[in-house]
């Protein structure tokens, strides 16, 4: 899965730590999501898109998605 | 447990650290002829008791965990498991064909705690290379 959540987070100035603490989660966690090694749960998913008020889908692309 | 200490580390050392001081109590208990019966079980078992409190503490810890390092957790303990399991179950079929001594249960489980953490950490540390 393909995911905006780098750019998103350089475009708020937020370092990794500080988007992980308003996820609830580890540093290492956003990390592996950020370099696609880990993909999130629906329900994290869902708390990302939150934060960044953006819909799911515009965050989140399956591999080889056109709308990534 | 490749991890900053936190109120769980801490509560984890306290538990091991009271079975080991409850090992020494019940060692020198030993020395008194105990008789046969519950009070031989109770003093053999003191430091058991400890561990339930570590187990639960330990619990408690991976629950604190986001999904991620559960995850991580989850599978260093499947390779703990994988370890340890075809460990004992090679040197036990090693000893019943008479290639290695047949030791005792008793001698032997201080080995198999080591064999635990050690194939939890050396787990840990393959499973975290994946996400890094």
């Amino acid at each position: 899965m393909n995911n905006r959540l780098r750019v998103l987070r350089a475009e708020r100035e937020w370092s990794q730590a500080h988007l992980a603490a308003r996820l609830s989660v580890s540093r290492q966690t956003v990390n592996a999501i950020e370099t696609g090694k880990y993909d999130p749960s629906l329900p994290l998913a869902f708390a990302i898109a939150r934060l960044f008020e953006e819909p799911i889908e515009a965050i989140f692309s399956p591999n080889g998605g056109s709308d990534a | 447990m490749l991890c900053t200490p936190n109120r769980f580390t801490w509560q984890l050392l306290g538990w091991a650290s009271l079975s080991a001081l409850l090992s020494l109590v019940s060692a020198l208990l030993q020395r008194w002829d105990l008789d046969a019966g519950l009070l031989r079980w109770v003093v053999a078992l003191l430091p058991v008791l400890p561990m339930v409190g570590y187990f639960l503490a330990l619990t408690k810890w991976v629950r604190s965990l986001d999904e991620m390092q559960r995850l991580i957790q989850f599978e260093a303990l499947l390779i703990q498991f994988g370890s340890t399991a075809l460990f004992v179950m090679g040197y036990g079929l090693l000893a019943e064909s008479g290639a290695v001594p047949n030791t005792p249960v008793g001698n032997l489980w201080p080995w198999i705690w080591l064999l635990l953490f050690v194939s939890w950490a050396l787990g840990q540390l393959i499973v975290r290379r994946r996400y890094r």
